[in-house]
């Protein structure tokens, strides 16, 4: 398959950055074409513009700020987010990439009088996370993972009807050992490449 | 009561800024000292940057790169958020206001590995949101920005405060009587805060 990876981190010498590279190369091991895009590494800008959301609902021009992010969402039938989950969600950077780049016209078509809103990335077929988080899991699930929700159930509702998803993560990373850092890189390799 | 409005919406003449104005005008009513945190008009920056996060959990200097915005959160003895939900998620902005100055030391204290809240001082809580989803859309999504108020912002302010989650669903097919009505409801809210 044709593979975008979206990563958010902004240390390339973190644990994170690790296990992007783990991904990426489970991927291609597994004869996968993948494309990575590190968003803190080209400098994306989260935060939607006063100008951007007035032309938000434009047709045609509102794909302009973010021509070359759709050609990769076209491009791609599955997506991979890796990144840390900071207070149970995404990172800003990446929440802004979902906010600028989701664009309606392209991505989905807004709800009218008589339609519901309708899914324009049905492409994507596959919708993978792969996340660190400094909580355990039995809080995580308190707290409702609504990072997890607003990708693997909001995101996904914008693409394939059957779009299968894959969840993955290390809990209680201020606690992790080394063996348990490359016990979950093991686990990402295996889990990923078999997706 | 010094009330911190964090508002995250970058057009002036939206819906969302309407919002805020009611918010901000209902707090005043009800006598409140109002800190209005407009987070477009600051040119407030959301991502975490690396010497942030190398930082992180250096209690010494950790706050240093957003000192004002600590000093406003920890002047508040209440907190209110005007916000669109965007992707079943709150705007960028506004996560990065929580990723960046909700630092260790701050909104929570490291102690034996375990997280201890530490916005006890925050006495109440209220949000004040749109979303173009329907309400059922948001429940079969699991309604992340709702959860992200009514859990994980309540279990850092102080046990068992008082928590008002205001939404307007479906927003782009309300008619004007329902946003009327909506914005009359939010600001009544806020006179009672």
């Amino acid at each position: 398959m044709r593979v975008l990876v979206v990563c958010s981190h902004p240390c390339p010498e973190s644990y994170n950055a690790a296990v992007c590279t783990a991904v990426v190369e489970s991927l291609k091991s597994s004869g996968h074409e993948v494309k990575v895009l590190d968003l803190y590494a080209t400098g994306f800008e989260p935060a939607m513009s006063a100008d951007e959301r007035r032309g938000y609902h434009d047709r045609g021009s509102n794909e302009a700020p973010v021509a070359v992010h759709l050609e990769h969402l076209s491009w791609c039938n599955m997506l991979v987010f890796v990144y840390p989950t900071w207070w149970f969600g995404l990172p800003a950077m990446l929440k802004g990439w979902l906010d600028r780049v989701w664009v309606p016209h392209v991505t989905f078509e807004m709800p009218t009088a008589t339609t519901p809103m309708r899914p324009k990335m049905q492409h994507i077929e596959k919708i993978a996370v792969v996340t660190t988080c400094g909580a355990t899991w039995f809080i995580s699930k308190m707290m409702g993972e609504p990072g997890r929700k607003t990708i693997l159930r909001g995101i996904r509702a914008l693409c394939a009807p059957r779009c299968k998803t894959l969840y993955l993560a290390h809990y209680q990373m201020d606690s992790s050992t080394p063996q348990s850092r490359a016990a979950y890189l093991a686990k990402v390799k295996q889990r990923v490449g078999k997706f | 009561m010094r009330v911190l409005v964090l508002f995250a919406h970058p057009v002036e003449t939206s819906f969302a800024a309407a919002l805020h104005q009611g918010v901000v005008r209902g707090l005043k009513t009800a006598g409140h000292e109002v800190d209005d945190c407009d987070l477009y008009a600051e040119g407030f920056e959301p991502r975490l940057s690396r010497q942030e996060r190398l930082a992180y959990h250096d209690l010494a200097c950790n706050r240093d790169p957003v000192a004002s915005y600590v000093e406003r959160l920890e002047a508040a003895r209440g907190l209110v958020i005007v916000t669109p939900v965007w992707n079943f998620g709150h705007p960028a902005i506004l996560k990065g206001f929580f990723d960046r100055v909700f630092l260790p030391g701050v909104s929570f204290k490291m102690r034996d590995g375990r997280v201890v809240p530490n916005l006890r001082f925050i006495q109440k809580l209220a949000v004040a949101t749109t979303y173009g989803g329907s309400r059922l859309r948001a429940v079969l999504v699991g309604d992340p920005p709702r959860k992200i108020a009514c859990r994980v912002l309540r279990g850092l302010i102080k046990p068992g405060a008082s928590v008002g989650y205001h939404a307007l669903y479906d927003m782009n097919r309300a008619s004007d009587d329902q946003r009327t009505a909506f914005l009359g409801r939010v600001e009544r809210a806020m006179e009672a805060f």
